[in-house]
């Protein structure tokens, strides 16, 4: 069966499908997806998960509704909070964040999943593009048990061969060891979603590897828009479409005004 | 006569005297706008600014930057750089101390704790330390770890807002500290807390386990201080304000469209005297509109 549903939705409801009840899942400012997608798998399965944003920490299983803010820093989160983390010291527990969950953005990413949001350009003085910075993605990206790279876009400019700074380490240079040896205690990240496809890396070269295109998308597509040479496995399936009930309770219990919907 | 407990509150012309332009000036969250406001109105210059988002930028279009201590210059609302930000960084105008959460915090501790430097992990593999020569790469003396050696930040000043405090800098933000605000006050040499309120020593007594900082240097009682931010417990941010300053700044840093720019910071931050006719410019009807729920 397929559903009629914006890509933004689809990779929600993908995302939600990956997260595990327990987890303790941290969402930064300004990705509405995986707020989506957090909130999705904490009320279709996810009784016992925490959700982490702007400091704050909650479980609001019970609620009817958790809706998206309206707002990149809606302050009002602070009504569902349990506790504010770690009363205002925030990295004195990463020892822990092996069940913590994260979702990183970029500028660009590398064939090994290193990522840059500080900038683009030569010359790091004069950027021709300059970015946000890095936030708190390199500590998380360090010591979390496992992360999501989540893109907006899919182009040659953003799928890069490497990436003009590196602010979050994926694998490195590449190499089931890559982390290790660099002494990067967490488990580094999982799949990159773009509007286009899902990827994953390859087990021992840790290279981004094409796991599903989405409906409508060509592994040509794909290809083409990816500036380096990504591992396509012989039959690439489809990303499988939101359940109706999934479906539901994204548009009616977390995304009641469509935010989503609509990109 | 016995002499008295001294009382912290400043007005805020006497505030302002504690600032002056070179300074290193920490921000909080949210950002204490009244007080960003009087840096604005006294044209300081030369600041090195820790700082993010809005509250970064907006200092950086008044011209009061020449570095900033930066993690992330977010813009918010579907602009994902601060504009201002992202111009005179582009433009070579501002020096970037790059940096993230984790190595900020670190280097907030280690001037806290008076020690050189203090060591972190997150950062290891990036290009950090490659922007940031003061970043050091170190092999760790216990176990022989690759870590960062994040260098001491000591904050000149320190403004935070809060909720209240009582009349001896004994504060208590409703709804948790903000987001660095309590590793910004231990680093820096002064501490200037802007609150919606000065309570009685007594209510502070009544649950000292909320008091978030015991000793601010000074207090400065400035209600809806933190507009166009939010103040836990009081109101909400100001959206369509936020919305007209970023629309500006955007058009002033990609356009070249620098005199809308220039008079909204004129008309918001220089002209009004005082916290006061800022405030009547805003207007109680509009202020009335952010309640919290």
């Amino acid at each position: 069966m397929t559903v009629d549903c914006s890509i933004a939705e689809l990779l929600a409801c993908f995302l939600a499908r990956d997260l595990n009840d327990g987890e303790e899942l941290q969402v930064g400012v300004a990705l509405p997806i995986p707020e989506a997608a957090v909130r999705l798998a904490h009320l279709l399965h996810g009784p016992n998960m925490e959700l982490v944003f702007l400091g704050a920490r909650m479980n609001v299983h019970h609620l009817a509704q958790i809706p998206l803010p309206a707002f990149g820093w809606d302050n009002r989160v602070v009504r569902w909070t349990e506790s504010y983390s770690d009363r205002g010291h925030r990295f004195d527990q990463v020892k822990d964040w092996h069940r913590r969950v994260f979702f990183v953005g970029g500028l660009q990413v590398d064939p090994f999943g290193n990522t840059n949001l500080i900038g683009v350009g030569s010359d790091p003085r004069r950027l021709e593009f300059r970015g946000p910075g890095s936030v708190g993605t390199p500590t998380l990206t360090t010591h979390v048990g496992r992360y999501y790279i989540v893109l907006n876009g899919h182009t040659p400019r953003l799928f890069v061969p490497r990436c003009d700074y590196v602010s979050t380490v994926g694998w490195g240079r590449g190499g089931a060891d890559a982390r290790r040896k660099l002494g990067l205690p967490g488990g580094g990240p999982r799949y990159v979603v773009t509007p286009l496809c899902v990827l994953d890396f390859t087990a021992d070269e840790k290279r981004l590897r094409l796991k599903s295109i989405h409906p409508g998308v060509t592994v040509e597509q794909v290809a083409a828009q990816t500036g380096f040479e990504l591992a396509i496995p012989p039959d690439v399936p489809v990303t499988q479409s939101p359940s109706a009930r999934e479906l539901d309770v994204l548009r009616t219990r977390v995304d009641p005004d469509g935010v989503l919907r609509a990109r | 006569m016995n002499p008295e407990r001294r009382s912290r509150v400043l007005d805020e012309a006497t505030a302002a005297t504690l600032l002056d332009s070179g300074m290193t000036i920490a921000i909080g969250e949210p950002a204490p706008m009244a007080l960003l406001r009087l840096i604005v109105r006294r044209r300081l210059r030369d600041l090195t600014v820790i700082a993010s988002g809005l509250a970064l930028d907006l200092l950086i279009a008044a011209g009061c930057v020449r570095k900033t201590i930066s993690y992330y210059a977010g813009g918010g609302h579907g602009v994902p750089v601060a504009p201002s930000f992202r111009r005179a960084a582009e433009r070579g105008e501002i020096e970037i101390w790059e940096c993230e959460e984790g190595i900020l915090t670190s280097g907030l501790e280690a001037a806290g704790k008076d020690l050189p430097y203090l060591p972190w992990r997150g950062g290891v593999g990036t290009s950090l330390p490659e922007l940031n020569p003061d970043l050091k790469i170190i092999e760790d003396p216990i176990a022989g770890q690759t870590l960062l050696a994040v260098p001491a930040i000591r904050p000149d000043v320190t403004l935070l807002h809060a909720a209240q405090s009582d009349a001896y800098g004994n504060v208590q933000h409703y709804g948790g500290p903000g987001w660095l605000d309590l590793f910004l006050q231990r680093a820096a040499t002064t501490c200037i807390v802007q609150v919606e309120r000065i309570v009685a020593n007594e209510t502070i007594r009544a649950n000292p386990w909320a008091t978030t900082i015991g000793r601010a240097d000074a207090v400065v009682r400035l209600p809806w201080g933190a507009h166009p931010w939010y103040s836990r417990g009081a109101y909400v941010q100001d959206i369509a304000f936020l919305d007209d300053y970023l629309a500006l700044a955007t058009r002033a840093a990609e356009h070249g469209e620098h005199a809308a720019l220039a008079r909204w910071i004129d008309h918001w931050c220089r002209e009004p005297a005082a916290h006061v006719e800022y405030l009547e410019r805003v207007g109680l009807r509009r202020l009335l509109t952010l309640h919290e729920y």
